[in-house]
């Protein structure tokens, strides 16, 4: 009694399951199920067929090369029973199993962290080139605008008050000595600097 | 007006026949087995057999055919269906070790890619053909 690998899928046969070809070179071709063995009558080639691990293990989406892997291996070889033996072989065939699960199971969770990297950087690059679908480019174009003319007229402003400084200076003097004068000292600036602009 | 029923649908028992393992052609990896050289060369030069067609003189090895004569031969040389067989050979045929690999008894490797040409016109021609100029030549001097 033997747990067979499907030639086409490569799944276990469990024994009274399948059907199996020999070919006329007595090569013997097990299939699981009749999906597999139709498949074959018809010349598909398992490593391009997706459902196959044959397929899923070319294409790199599951784990291939790994030492895990080297422990399960057809021994035609009879040994002789012995209890502890067969104790230990047990309790080493449900470890390996657990540990060849663990890899597999990262192998699979890294390749998809990729592909998740992949996505976000190709959102990153999408917004960055239709932004414009989200916010116009034209949106808070006066805005801007009216600030810019301000910055430009303070730098004028700036100007000015360097060429009136001494002028300025007595001014705010007098108004330091009436004290609760603010507001009118401010207007007083603004009437100095309509003066300075009228004279440039 | 009544027409005639046409008759559309004509099933799939003419590809289940073809299916069937009564008239299953070789395998790629049974081809693979046949590229070797002391395989081919088996292959290459047969003995007359009349029960083949060309008395088995004229084989593909590609594509496990036989040929009436060298101009069919030459001519499925440059057919689509002798170039599709060349690329599908190019890489190594999945064989059941594999199928066994891929289920988890072994590390599986990427099939292997090699370069495979159509094989190259037959040498016995050639040689018969001298045979036959020769005594003419004989003759001649």
């Amino acid at each position: 009694m033997r747990i067979e690998t499907c030639y086409f899928c490569s799944s276990r046969i469990y024994p009274g399951h399948g059907i199996q070809f020999v070919r006329n070179d007595c090569k013997i071709f097990k299939f699981c199920r009749s999906k597999c063995h139709a498949a074959f009558k018809k010349k598909k080639n398992p490593r391009k067929v997706k459902w196959t691990k044959a397929y899923r293990k070319t294409v790199g989406k599951e784990l291939a090369i790994d030492p895990s892997f080297e422990f399960e291996k057809r021994r035609n070889i009879p040994v002789k029973y012995n209890r502890t033996t067969w104790n230990k072989a047990v309790e080493a065939m449900k470890k390996v199993e657990t540990i060849k699960q663990k890899r597999q199971n990262t192998y699979i969770m890294q390749r998809l962290r990729k592909g998740r990297e992949v996505e976000n950087e190709r959102d990153i690059k999408e917004v960055q080139r239709d932004i414009s679908l989200i916010r116009s480019p034209a949106a808070g174009l006066k805005q801007r605008r009216a600030a810019e003319a301000m910055e430009e007229d303070e730098k004028d402003i700036t100007s000015i008050q360097k060429g009136l400084s001494l002028s300025k200076t007595n001014k705010k003097h007098k108004v330091q000595d009436t004290g609760e004068m603010d507001e009118s000292d401010e207007e007083m600036e603004g009437i100095i600097e309509d003066g300075g602009e009228v004279t440039l | 007006m009544v027409y005639k029923r046409r008759k559309y649908h004509y099933g799939d028992t003419h590809l289940k026949k073809k299916w069937r393992t009564k008239r299953r052609t070789k395998d790629l990896d049974q081809i693979d087995e046949d590229l070797q050289p002391q395989n081919a060369d088996k292959l290459l030069n047969q003995a007359p057999d009349l029960d083949k067609p060309g008395g088995a003189q004229f084989y593909c090895i590609h594509c496990a055919r036989y040929f009436v004569n060298d101009q069919a031969l030459q001519d499925h040389f440059r057919t689509k269906v002798h170039k599709r067989r060349l690329k599908a050979l190019e890489l190594e045929p999945y064989t059941i070790e594999e199928s066994e690999r891929a289920a988890g008894q072994g590390n599986f490797h990427l099939p292997q890619k090699r370069k495979i040409e159509t094989q190259p016109p037959k040498e016995t021609i050639a040689d018969s053909e001298e045979e036959e100029i020769s005594p003419k030549k004989a003759k001649t001097k």
